[in-house]
């Protein structure tokens, strides 16, 4: 498995929760930034011959706000100049308010087959507080046009006086859509977002409530059919997103653009943040990277762990030996010991019990050295 | 009559409190004699410790060799003793008010005698030593020099129609210091004929010359080459060098009586020559040691121990080096169920306490967890037999108590009169018995109050402060001790009962200081995966119960594009949080609960 992401900084404006790469005043670098993209995935590329990769990600900002050519050009050009395998699984993040029927056309051309709406609420007096740029009915319009697509949704809860009803009210929204797919988030007041003002003010749910909200979503979606794949990933059986899965298996993946990640032949690395130093760093025919560190011996094995105990899956004994030579119940085992009270210990996998998954910073503790 | 004298020799200390001046007033002092350049001289040149200046305080004594060429035409050589300021180092003080014959009081014009002041002026007087009163900070706007003057005379009775009133910051009569110096202050006996007397006042370690003595030569003379004895050791050392301090130590080729110096012997430990000791040469003994003083004995306790545990024997190491310099602290090596090894130290008083630990964390660079501080109790045993105890976790067991005893302290509080209310309240909660209210002038009281020590270390101070917006000052005295109905209260968590938490109090403060430590406690123990029981006991019985409920979320919501190395981070974070926690059976405490238990509001 690998995977590809490609990272689109712009958006029509910027929510009040939001500390990623995108910068809705930039919107004007789009053609710019495009072209040192294509340039930074051509490079990458030619050295990357023998991998295959069986997703890719457009993630933001919003991928649905620029030219639907850009992402045209990104997805012929992967197809050019690298394999992806057949039925790869190629997602597009959209902003419900952002669809018209003329992008969709060239999505279609593009190979996308999978969209992830960012819904994260079906109140609208909510979605406006915390700067969204739809409406729950412009998310219902989008996913009437995205029919037959597979499609996922986002939903945020912590926010403000959110209740159980609220939760419940945005997952059904969501589902109506048609969606087999919810990523449910904990909204984090990342310091310098307008919302962490509210989060200092004590606006915000406390950690108690979300947890209250969170145990109930996890039941309601039940209730409805998705399953808990991972801490904040639900689906109905056989719609998980492969992409994600990638990065909790500890998959390789190539990321693009700014802010990117990547994961490729026991090297992390990330690019800069800023799309002027990235474009200055790719006209100069250098890679843009901001930092990188090659993970191995002790480090790479707690990374395997620490990935695979978010999902429900756990730690699959059998891919552990394959990647290590060694097993994880004797790498492990003083940090299994005091901390199986919260474990499922089986022949195949070991993983955190469904009620102690969202604690588990705590339970990694133990297994970090 | 027939005395001879060392006429062209003053020895002197200034006695102050703090902010008064005292150091600003030396700084000048040696300044104007010329001793340090202008290039060495850096605001509060006695005060060396980096702590010292930085809180602006004076713990440590330190002797300065100064030259003054009178308006008689005669030059004189005057030796100043610096003193620490407050009231937890007055043994300290004692120590260098006997080496000198005066002392100049510095009293700052704007705030009148303090506490303080009182206590080291009557410890002067004791002393035999002649005062020379000085009225600071004249220069300032609310000023009141006669006030203060009169005040002077009032409260302590000494004449202050002579007082030098000067500004040392701005530098303003401080010539006329230096001038009332020789006038007022007696010079020392000359007794260079007579066997040598030198009184060890303080001493320090040299890498290279072993033990370095700070002497006051009372009698005789004593010279590099003489062989020296001190009256408590039966050990003999040859004397490798002498001189005076000006400011940085100089050699010298011998000291005469009346002079302040010191003697280096190549003395490789500093309980051969313990301050307080009287020198004298093995050829030609003094009869008699020069009177010591009362040595100072540790009041308060807290148990100090490394973060980390390995640093075990560089704690040990520290607190060694620091008692070379600081006879008053005293350690033994004790065992925590909670903390692991360290040590149960001994202080003079709570700053002392709080400069120690500074020490140890900056001078030595070694973390450290301290635990609440405790008194010494006197534990009567039903055998007739008495235990100190120190450390509450080690009180013998309630059965074979006959009764408890615990320190008392007289306390003189200094406040204006509008918040006698507020601290005569104060006292009462602290189980203070009243004494004495005397009006030291319109706008000043003194309040004397029997207290139990161990009501002082439990935020005494700060309640005080609180009070009276700042307003009142306080010093106190160890007057003995009484019998008292202590119990230990203990402290469990989940279940098991935490030894660095244990604390000795009155019995019917017990309710409520448990269920106030049981609440600071919640407040600081972090939630862990599960809820944690915090019950507070006496002789088994709970009394006050807390619960820190289940961390419920703690995960890190997302990964954007797969930064995976940015949440690992976070988690290494959080794991270097973990190392200043220690472990009681599952539950995590961290190090600060240990002392939070003290600052709890009494509210």
């Amino acid at each position: 498995m690998a995977g590809i992401y490609i990272h689109v900084p712009f958006c029509a404006s910027k929510c009040s929760y939001c500390d990623f790469a995108s910068f809705p005043k930039e919107t004007g670098k789009a053609e710019a930034y495009f072209a040192c993209l294509y340039r930074e995935m051509r490079s990458r590329f030619a050295a990357l011959k023998d991998k295959t990769f069986d997703t890719v990600y457009f993630g933001g900002g919003t991928p649905s706000f620029v030219d639907a050519k850009y992402v045209l050009g990104a997805m012929r050009l992967i197809k050019e100049c690298a394999k992806l395998t057949e039925n790869a699984e190629i997602t597009l993040e959209v902003n419900p308010g952002t669809l018209d029927k003329g992008k969709l056309k060239i999505y279609r051309e593009a190979g996308i087959n999978r969209f992830s709406l960012g819904l994260q609420s079906a109140d609208d007096k909510t979605l406006k507080r915390i700067g969204r740029i739809h409406d729950a009915k412009d998310y219902l319009n989008a996913c009437a046009m995205l029919k037959g697509f597979n499609l996922s949704a986002d939903v945020m809860i912590g926010l403000y006086d959110q209740t159980t009803e609220d939760v419940k009210n945005s997952i059904d929204l969501a589902l109506s859509g048609g969606v087999k797919h919810i990523s449910l988030y904990a909204l984090k007041a990342e310091p310098g977002t307008p919302i962490y003002t509210d989060y200092l003010n004590g606006e915000l749910l406390s950690d108690d409530e979300v947890a209250d909200l969170y145990d109930y979503a996890v039941g309601y979606l039940k209730q409805k059919g998705l399953d808990r794949y991972e801490v904040s990933n639900f689906a109905v059986k056989g719609f998980e997103s492969k992409h994600n899965l990638n990065y909790w298996m500890r998959g390789e993946y190539i990321g693009f653009g700014v802010a990117a990640s990547s994961f490729i032949d026991g090297r992390r690395f990330t690019n800069v943040f800023s799309i002027d130093e990235y474009v200055h760093l790719l006209l100069n025919n250098k890679y843009p990277e901001a930092s990188g560190e090659v993970i191995e011996g002790e480090d790479a094995k707690f990374e395997f762990v620490m990935l695979a105990l978010r999902t429900t899956f756990g730690v699959d004994l059998d891919k552990y030996r394959s990647a290590f030579g060694s097993e994880f119940t004797s790498d492990f085992a003083d940090a299994i010991k005091s901390t199986e009270k919260y474990l499922d210990i089986s022949k195949e996998r070991v993983k955190i019990k469904d009620e102690y998954l969202y604690v588990q910073n705590e339970i990694l503790m133990y297994y970090l050295k | 009559m027939g005395k001879k004298l060392k006429s062209n020799i003053r020895n002197f200390c200034i006695i102050a409190h703090i902010d008064h001046g005292k150091s600003t007033l030396a700084d000048r002092l040696i300044e104007m004699t010329g001793q340090v350049s202008e290039r060495e001289m850096q605001d509060q040149l006695l005060d060396s410790m980096d702590l010292e200046r930085e809180r602006g305080i004076t713990i440590k004594l330190t002797p300065v060799r100064m030259f003054y060429k009178a308006s008689d035409g005669v030059e004189y050589t005057f030796n100043l003793i610096d003193t620490p300021g407050h009231v937890d180092f007055s043994y300290e003080v004692s120590r260098s008010l006997a080496a000198c014959e005066g002392a100049i009081l510095v009293v700052d014009a704007t705030q009148g005698v303090q506490a303080q002041t009182l206590a080291n002026v009557y410890l002067a007087v004791d002393n035999d030593l002649e005062i020379l009163p000085v009225i600071n900070k004249i220069d300032l706007a609310s000023a009141d020099p006669d006030g203060v003057k009169a005040e002077i005379e009032d409260v302590i009775g000494i004449d202050c129609s002579l007082a030098p009133l000067i500004s040392a910051k701005v530098g303003l009569n401080v010539g006329e210091v230096l001038e009332k110096i020789v006038e007022l202050l007696p010079p020392p006996e000359d007794l260079d004929d007579k066997p040598l007397q030198a009184l060890i006042f303080d001493s320090y370690y040299d890498n290279f010359k072993g033990v370095i003595c700070f002497v006051r030569l009372k009698a005789g003379t004593v010279k590099a080459g003489d062989r020296i004895k001190t009256f408590r050791s039966d050990k003999q050392f040859e004397v490798t060098e002498v001189g005076v301090f000006s400011p940085q130590p100089t050699p010298k080729s011998e000291l005469t009586s009346g002079e302040v110096g010191y003697i280096a012997a190549s003395i490789k430990s500093v309980q051969d020559t313990a301050v307080g000791d009287t020198i004298t040469l093995v050829s030609n003994p003094a009869e008699n040691p020069l009177p010591g003083y009362k040595k100072a004995l540790p009041v308060v306790f807290s148990g100090i121990y490394p973060l980390d545990g390995s640093k075990f024997n560089d704690l040990k190491d520290a607190l060694m080096k620091l008692q070379l310099n600081d006879a008053a602290l005293t350690f033994e090596a004790e065992n925590s169920m909670a903390l692991g090894f360290g040590f149960r130290c001994g202080f003079l008083g709570l700053l002392h306490m709080e400069i120690i630990q500074q020490r140890i964390e900056r001078e030595f660079d070694i973390e450290i967890i301290t635990t609440a501080p405790s008194v010494s109790y006197k534990v009567h045993l039903t055998d007739g037999s008495v235990a100190e105890v120190e450390n509450p976790s080690r009180l013998p067991d309630i059965s074979t108590i006959d009764y408890m005893e615990e320190p008392i302290i007289l306390a003189n509080i200094y406040s204006p009169p509008e918040y006698l209310g507020p601290i005569m309240e104060l006292c009462q909660e602290k189980r203070g018995v009243f004494i004495d209210m005397t009006y030291l002038e319109e706008k000043r009281v003194r309040l004397q109050y029997k207290l139990p020590l161990n009501e002082i270390i439990f935020d005494f101070f700060d309640g005080l402060k609180s009070r009276t917006r700042g307003y009142a000052s306080f010093d106190y005295e160890i007057t003995g001790y009484e019998k008292s109905d202590l119990v230990k209260l203990d402290m469990y968590l989940n279940g098991e009962v935490c030894d660095a938490l244990a604390i000795i109090v009155h019995r019917e403060k017990a309710y409520a200081r448990g269920r106030a430590i049981a609440e600071k406690l919640k407040e600081v123990i972090p939630r862990q995966m599960f809820e944690i029981p915090i019950q507070a006991a006496v002789g088994g019985k709970i009394i006050a119960r807390e619960t820190v409920k289940a961390l419920r979320k703690d995960v890190l919501a997302k990964c954007y594009g797969g930064d995976i190395t940015r949440k690992k981070k976070l988690l290494e974070a959080q794991k270097e949080g973990k190392k200043r926690m220690r472990k009681l059976g599952t539950v995590e405490i961290p190090s600060e609960a240990f002392m939070s238990i003290l600052k709890i509001d009494s509210e």
